[in-house]
């Protein structure tokens, strides 16, 4: 028996368990390969539907006087019934708020967000639910109901307080954009800044990383035992966008097994299906296919692409990229798979940092002086 | 049996439910949260008023903690959330001795645990930033009363110790209070001017409290509260939670107090500062003209005068332990409340009416803002006003 003990066990990736097969290794085929691509997309999306990486509704609403969105809204591009026909299983509601809003006023309106997000949800009990975990987006998901995920918010919404972080995420926020402050900066991450990522990492707080500086990007990757992902971002190569990766960071951020959201917006990817196609298959070669998914962009103000106007228009770009050769499992991944293993992955570490660390107690004036 | 044995036991059946205490505002002073440097699970007699054995000696049962901040920060709703989380660590961190509560029966249960039912409440107006959708989050962080403003005005509302500017309740003002109203979250007139305590009873539809004021008959000052309000509290089923703050309950005080915050603005300090340079000046004149001292008497004068005009329904106790400098002889910190409960024997008091006193009055109040929001939230939506839009 001796030469078993040869090979030293390697201790399994956080989330991943030794005996249990991936699911993707024996995925079975829902879709007719012979069909045409947009039945087949449907079909695919029936059974993994979108996972929405970025959505701008709650700013939309705010100033709308009167909203149904569960018989469907035309001044907005999201509602119920749109979401069903695109096969939006999951959305992440952004609370970023406008350029230009005072930052003292930034913890305030954050919370003002929540609070609509909160409402329009209770609103729309037959069609939207909140969801704070994993878990609870396969309960939405299994009642029938789009599961709703908040975040991210600007980092500017924490203040520079651990204290205030655990109190937005007790009120429900997964995803924060560490961009725009004193602590996540051009130059990368201050001390207080790492702070809050491993508080972030205790928490479940996921780090959007879409428009943080190259030194943040690198120094959260190394740092944070949680994926990050980068809810809107495309391929730099094909598109010279700020938001958009260059190819090494998407390397780096594949290696991290994070997750690049590629947003349908005609500014990011392109003004075609075709072009936003480009960009999948680039990041998808680059970073790999658990590393890829979507981030619709509506209601953010961004102008998208021909005939990916609104929330019903994913089957659309399923069917390009099947017939560019898109193999099921891949697209699996891309719209449903990754977006849940991140999401699993930093519930699963949360617990376990929890086990570990105290609450942080750091303050920004200790660490960064 | 002696009264405070008497006191004693029967504060083993109905402990007291302190509407009123300052501990995170001092954590937050002294240690930066630091909870480490300030165990209370060990007696902290040096550097606070309230710790764990003091607050079990005293008999307390539920705790409401002040998540106060100062309303001249540039934006007070960071600071109130950073004292939010402070109370949850709290939480947290001593688990045995202190239970989150969100209810009445989440009192009754603590209660039932033997564990101190620890609850929320923000000390001021300025803490939603003139924000109904801020004042819901707050709600859903676990604050369950709202004084409507501090020593300062709101926009909205006036403050018992500023200019008067509205005239009680602004427009606004009065729809904060309904918004708590359909929330449950309490209303609370401590620190509120005299017009906007009697506005605020013609707006709300649930009981109100104050969560640590006593009475104006006995001792004229701003902070406390007038006949003609107090009568109105059987009418509306609130509670007025007595406050021990000699310089509110005792003249003497209240004088002595007006001449030592002239000092403090003669050497150039804010009244309130509690830096070391300053207290160092006061000291100093504290030495020149002694203090005047209130007793576990002067505040049974207050409850005794209390009774007499809401009646033993409406009467319970706020402390502001942490909260002031100095306190009444024999209440000198949380472990006091015996004394006062054996004075009330000595004078009179029933142990029923005294049950009232110190848990079922505070508990009732509570369980009553619930009902009412159930209600409420049947018939009407979340409200969407602005200040901007009722108060142009």
């Amino acid at each position: 028996m001796a030469d078993l003990q040869d090979e030293l066990h390697t201790t399994p990736e956080v989330g991943e368990l030794d005996d249990l097969p991936d699911p993707f290794d024996a995925y079975t085929l829902v879709s007719d390969p012979d069909a045409a691509p947009l039945e087949r997309a449907h079909a695919i999306l029936a059974a993994h539907p979108v996972a929405d990486g970025y959505s701008g509704l709650p700013w939309a609403l705010r100033h709308l006087p009167w909203y149904d969105l569960e018989d469907g809204e035309s001044a907005v591009d999201t509602d119920v019934p749109r979401l069903r026909e695109g096969h939006v299983g999951a959305l992440l509601w952004s609370l970023h708020l406008p350029e230009g809003l005072a930052a003292d006023r930034a913890v305030g309106a954050t919370l003002e967000q929540l609070d609509l997000v909160r409402s329009v949800i209770g609103a729309h009990p037959d069609g939207l639910r909140l969801a704070r975990s994993a878990g609870q987006v396969i309960d939405a998901r299994n009642c029938g109901r789009v599961a709703v995920l908040l975040g991210p918010a600007a980092a500017a919404a924490v203040d520079d307080s651990v204290s205030i972080l655990r109190v937005l995420h007790s009120l429900g926020l997964r995803v924060l954009t560490l961009t725009g402050t004193s602590w996540a900066s051009e130059a990368g991450l201050t001390r207080f800044g790492e702070e809050v990522v491993r508080e972030m990492n205790r928490l479940g707080v996921l780090a959007d990383l879409s428009g943080a500086s190259e030194a943040t990007i690198r120094r959260v990757l190394a740092l944070s035992k949680a994926p990050a992902m980068c809810t809107r971002s495309a391929a730099r190569a094909l598109r010279p966008h700020p938001a958009n990766l260059p190819d090494e960071l998407l390397a780096e951020l594949g290696a991290a097994k994070g997750l690049c959201l590629v947003p349908l917006t005609a500014e990011q990817t392109g003004p075609t299906v075709r072009d936003v196609a480009d960009h999948l298959d680039h990041v998808r070669e680059v970073a790999g296919p658990q590393c890829v998914g979507l981030s619709g962009t509506y209601d953010s103000g961004a102008a998208h692409p021909q005939d990916l106007a609104d929330a019903s228009c994913y089957p659309r770009l399923i069917a390009e990229l099947l017939r560019r050769g898109w193999s099921e499992p891949d697209v699996a991944l891309i719209a449903w798979g990754n977006v849940q293993r991140v999401l699993r992955t930093a519930d699963f570490t949360a617990k376990a940092a929890q086990q570990r660390r105290e609450p942080s107690t750091a303050r920004i004036a200790d660490l960064d002086g | 049996m002696t009264s405070v044995d008497e006191a004693r036991e029967l504060l083993r059946e109905f402990p007291v439910v302190d509407g009123h205490n300052d501990l995170p505002w001092a954590l937050r002073e002294q240690v930066r949260y630091d909870l480490d440097a300030r165990d209370i699970a060990a007696s902290q007699s040096a550097h606070l008023h309230t710790d764990l054995p003091r607050l079990r000696e005293g008999g307390v049962g539920a705790q409401y903690w002040s998540v106060y901040v100062r309303a001249d920060l540039p934006d007070a709703v960071p600071a109130t959330l950073e004292q939010i989380d402070c109370v949850r660590q709290l939480i947290a961190r001593y688990p045995t001795d202190l239970r989150g509560a969100l209810t009445a029966a989440d009192m009754e249960e603590a209660r039932a645990e033997g564990r101190i039912a620890s609850l929320m409440g923000a000390e001021g107006g300025h803490s939603i930033a003139n924000s109904l959708g801020t004042l819901r989050g707050l709600y859903g962080l676990g604050v369950r009363y709202m004084t409507l403003t501090h020593n300062d005005n709101v926009a909205w509302a006036d403050s018992a110790t500023d200019t008067p500017a509205v005239g009680g309740l602004s427009a606004f003002g009065r729809e904060v209070v309904r918004e708590m109203n359909r929330l449950g979250m309490l209303v609370d007139l401590s620190h509120v001017a005299a017009t906007t305590m009697r506005d605020a009873l013609g707006a709300t539809s649930a009981p109100v409290i104050f969560s640590h004021s006593s009475s104006r008959a006995v001792c004229d000052h701003p902070r406390n509260i007038p006949d003609d309000v107090l009568e109105r509290l059987p009418g509306n089923g609130g509670v007025a939670m007595v406050t021990f703050v000699p310089k509110f309950v005792l003249q003497a005080a209240v004088d002595w107090t007006a001449r030592a915050d002239d000092n403090m603005r003669a050497h150039g300090f804010h009244h309130l500062d509690t830096t070391a340079e300053a207290m160092k000046v006061h000291r100093a004149f504290e030495e020149r003209d002694p203090r005047p001292v209130a007793t576990v008497s002067t505040v049974a004068d207050h409850l005794d005068h209390m009774r007499e005009v809401a009646g033993v329904d409406h009467l319970g106790i706020g402390g502001d332990y942490d909260g002031t400098a100095f306190t009444p002889d024999g209440l000198n910190d949380v472990s006091g409340y015996p004394n006062l409960i054996a004075e009330l024997l000595d004078r009179g008091w029933s142990k029923s009416d005294l049950a009232k006193l110190t848990w079922r009055n505070a508990v009732r109040v509570l369980g009553a803002a619930e009902d009412v929001a159930r209600d409420l939230q049947a018939t009407r939506a979340p409200s969407r006003a602005t200040i901007e839009s009722l108060d142009g």
